[in-house]
């Protein structure tokens, strides 16, 4: 059975739903991971779901549904009508007809894996090496691969008609290190639409290093020092930070950028390119209300150039929509993927001149830790001191404190060692901050 | 949904290839939620959740997938698909199986979908309006969501397990603004009941009003100082000290793979004196509470330390198998998409002698945090964080000014050593807790404690 898409825009017209949307996807997805040379855990899936959306009386009512048989048409347009009835917030609910160009490309051409020997061969491989790489590596958690292909419509009675294709594939693997009673450990992950760049030697070397590098941390005195923030977790704040782009958080008046528009938000050393059309896994030519994506700077030289839209907070500010609607129960405006613009000089010229200063590898606790409304966050680091402009001892269990402002008005330098942060989608090059305040003994 | 008759089929073509233990786990949850937004409703959703999970265990090894098509061609593809991954000869045939009756432990008087629109929505907006309370409060958000779940576990061992939950929760968050300046707070107080739980327990007038003035309250207090100083944790949502720092390191994941601190200590002293500790999934309409566990096994009030001395861990049969364990009760998971594991249900810290009042009289110079926010835990190093809400300095054993942005740090194995003092005002509060096997509703509480030292960051410079 197949989903029509026309026939319950149809049934929600006759229940007087004036105009309706769905998002239809489905997706396969198999993974595997590896625990002392066996298969441990393999796990193979496939999903199908529905987000349908439809207008009542000016107001969006919204269902979801995993289930398609007779009823699900039936069952979607009593949930949209009975949820769209309850609304009485003053809005008007909008819904696109459609942009007059998509920047549609297909890179994602991989086929899903048949027989999963070699891969499994590849990962077992991997755990081998790690455990070979450093007597101190006392496990290896798991080694682990994954690979999802998807195919997904967003559709509206206008007749958008809006076909995705995507695939990744994953492999991670955890260790753990240890030296006396001191245990440390280490996490990698590697996502690309296709396998070809994966590297063994490189990804064996970083996880294992991730942990062993650990070992023998202390804690720094508390004081201000000049801080190095790796791209990993320089892209941990400027998300926090461009989260007060959303437009509904401005015209709430609950952004930091209340009246930054084309004012100076950071250091003019600053520059954010959004490149959501990017040749990987992020790549998107449409946001969740069908508007086009196109690359914008969101950031220039420390100048906020705009909000992120929806097209009812952009109908709010007299303003046309962004590409950046993004569906979570009701529709926000979240950045597609972007990367921090790098600077001219290695991460080792930079920190040359730093007599002594931190470099944080590693921030915990963003969920609570961090207000990004306010700006204020106290964080869970780790990472090692900076001695005579080079790298020194490994540092844990300490905390670094701020505001966003600050931290963003106050970058001294940025890298040219870009790099792709999977967990956050989005790229950076390591950025000194003049002075943060970093807490340990 | 598939009969008995169909469902042995699938068991065995499971079970064709070698796999010692078979299991079908069918799930429809539907579920319904209201948001307002400063005392409008801004948005209301539907949805309906349908899968199954299929789980093959070969001695260590686990196969599991999962499917929205639940008739037998479905099922049977899947279990065909999996059970490739071994080859060896069929071990255990099903021939029949029986259905075990779960008692429900946990009654909804009143269920969700047979209370009105108007009366639900009426009763968010009393929340969202007594957060009204000052023109700085400038954003008011209320939701109310709730689902019920019938779950069927079929599994190789010949049983059928029908199971029925209800659960709903209420939200109340809001931001307060002043110039640069912004604070927020939240509550969100849920229960596995109908709406009884709400209307009777929870008062959304007072808890929006609370909300309100916690937020209010941190606006204009000062940044919190930094280093390392006695600290106070107030009851209830506190908790989630001893849940992130203690609780994930007794799971069986990581213990039997010895990727816990706390690996191998059974029986050894891992907290100070005063420290009890329980994981109760049988408590009547708690949050965390199931009437079985999701691999059919009763749920359990556990003992996990006693005065000090670490009892038990958190198990499920699976990982109990390289423990030489049996499970207790402990397997839970998110809904079909998600392999179960051992999880905390309700965990908390009993309660101890001290008043809340000796406790705070007792401390000279410290943070007193009266709730704390989320936080985070590695379970192989016990390192944590966790931000506090609400939090006051302590100054020669009075609760003096208030103070915003303050994180707490530390290791859980140390923590635990450091709990000095515990209060006799034991209180839960209800969280969604986050790992492996997906976001489950899960009770922190404890009662007030004291940790003698513990690192605090906060951007007010040095503690005087």
């Amino acid at each position: 059975m197949r989903f029509n898409p026309k026939k319950f825009f149809e049934l929600a017209k006759e229940k007087g739903i004036e105009h309706s949307d769905v998002g239809v996807s489905h997706s396969r997805s198999t993974s595997f991971s590896i625990y002392h040379q066996e298969v441990e855990s393999f796990s193979q899936n496939e999903t199908f779901s529905i987000d349908a959306r439809g207008i009542v009386n000016g107001k969006f009512g919204t269902a979801y549904t995993e289930v398609l048989d007779k009823n699900t048409y039936k069952f979607l347009v009593d949930a949209i009508y009975s949820t769209g009835s309850v609304i009485d917030a003053d809005k008007q609910a909008e819904m696109f007809e459609g942009s007059k160009k998509y920047h549609k490309k297909n890179f994602f051409k991989a086929k899903p894996t048949e027989d999963f020997k070699e891969r499994i061969e590849l990962a077992k491989e991997i755990e081998r090496r790690i455990r070979a790489f450093d007597p101190r590596i006392a496990e290896v958690a798991s080694v682990g691969y994954s690979e999802n292909f998807s195919d997904s419509l967003l559709a509206n009675s206008y007749g958008l008609n809006l076909k995705d294709k995507g695939c990744s594939f994953e492999i991670y693997a955890e260790v753990t290190a240890k030296d006396g009673d001191e245990v440390k450990t280490g996490f990698k992950v590697f996502a690309d639409h296709e396998l070809e760049a994966f590297d063994i030697d490189t990804f064996v070397k970083e996880v294992a290093e991730d942990a062993l590098n650990k070992i023998g941390a202390v804690q720094c005195k508390s004081k201000k020092y000049p801080t190095v923030l790796s791209p990993e977790t320089f892209t941990s704040l400027l998300k926090a930070y461009l989260s007060n782009m959303n437009a509904e958080e401005v015209q709430k008046n609950s952004s930091l950028f209340v009246g930054k528009l084309h004012e100076q938000v950071a250091s003019k050393k600053l520059t954010v390119v959004e490149d959501g059309l990017v040749k990987n896994v992020f790549y998107r030519y449409h946001d969740d209300e069908g508007v086009a994506i196109n690359k914008k700077n969101l950031i220039t030289k420390g100048v906020l150039e705009t909000y992120l839209y929806t097209l009812e907070t952009a109908k709010k500010d007299g303003v046309e929509p962004t590409g950046n609607a993004a569906s979570a129960g009701k529709m926000v405006a979240v950045p597609n993927y972007f990367y921090v613009k790098p600077g001219k000089k290695t991460f080792e010229d930079m920190i040359k001149n730093i007599k002594e200063g931190v470099y944080i590898t590693d921030l915990q606790g963003l969920h609570a830790g961090m207000n990004a409304k306010s700006g204020n966050f106290s964080l869970q680091a780790q990472g090692f001191m900076i001695r005579d402009g080079k790298v020194a001892e490994p540092l844990t269990l300490i905390t670094v404190a701020g505001n966003l402002v600050d931290v963003f008005n106050n970058i001294k330098d940025i890298a040219s060692d870009l790099k792709l942060c999977i967990m956050d989608g989005c790229s950076s090059p390591s950025v000194y901050i003049k002075k943060m305040a970093i807490s340990g003994k | 949904m598939i009969n008995k008759k169909q469902a042995i089929e699938v068991l065995n073509e499971c079970l064709a290839t070698g796999a010692d233990y078979a299991e079908i786990y069918i799930e429809e949850t539907n579920s319904k939620s209201y948001a307002t937004e400063n005392g409008k409703v801004d948005s209301a959703s539907v949805s309906k959740t349908h899968g199954a999970g299929i789980r093959l265990l070969n001695d260590l090894q686990s196969v599991y997938g999962y499917t929205n098509n639940i008739e037998k061609n479905g099922l049977l593809s899947l279990a065909k698909s999996l059970a490739a991954s071994f080859s060896g000869e069929q071990r255990v045939k099903i021939t029949n199986l029986k259905i075990k009756k779960v008692k429900n432990n946990h009654p909804h008087l009143r269920p969700y979908d047979e209370v009105s629109d108007e009366e639900k929505i009426a009763y968010l907006k009393k929340g969202d309006e007594a957060m009204n309370i000052d023109e700085k409060i400038v954003r008011r958000a209320a939701s109310l969501a709730h689902y019920t779940k019938k779950v069927t576990l079929i599994n190789s061992k010949g049983f059928i397990f029908k199971d029925e939950k209800e659960r709903g929760r209420l939200s109340l968050s809001c931001i307060a603004k002043d110039g640069d300046k912004i604070e927020t707070a939240y509550e969100g107080p849920g229960a596995s009941a109908g709406f009884e739980y709400l209307e009777n327990s929870i008062d959304p007038a007072e808890l929006g009003k609370n909300v309100a003035s916690t937020a209010i309250k941190m606006l204009y207090a000062k940044e919190c100082p930094s280093g390392k100083m006695p600290v106070v944790i107030g009851n209830g949502f506190g908790g989630v000290i001893f849940h992130e720092a203690c609780g994930h390191a007794l799971e069986a994941s990581a213990v039997s793979k010895n990727l816990s601190v706390f690996a191998n200590k059974l029986g050894q002293q891992i907290a100070s004196e005063v420290v009890t500790a329980y994981d109760d999934g049988t408590i009547e309409n708690g949050w965390g509470s199931n009437n079985i566990d999701d691999e059919g096994n009763k749920t359990q009030r556990t003992l996990l330390i006693e005065n000090g001395i670490l009892k038990s861990y958190l198990i499920d049969d699976f990982n109990g198998r390289r423990m030489n364990m049996k499970g207790n009760g402990a397997c839970r998971r998110q809904n079909y998409k998600y392999e179960p594991t051992s999880r905390m249900s309700n965990t908390f810290i009993a309660n101890g002698k001290s008043t809340p009042e000796e406790i705070i009289k007792a401390t000279k110079l410290g943070l007193y945090t009266k709730s704390l926010k989320g936080g985070s835990v590695n379970p192989a190093t016990g390192e944590f964080n966790f931000g506090c809400s609400e939090a006051y300095i302590i100054r020669d054993g009075k609760i003096c000014e208030p103070v915003r942005g303050a994180s707490l740090i530390g290791s859980g194995a140390e923590v635990l050593m450091h709990i000095d003092m515990v209060g006799n005002d034991l209180k839960r509060a209800q969280g969604m807790c986050g790992a492996a096997s997906g976001s489950i509703p899960a009770d922190v509480g404890q009662p007030t404690i004291r940790v003698s030292e513990i690192l605090v960051g906060g951007n007010g410079g040095e503690l005087k």
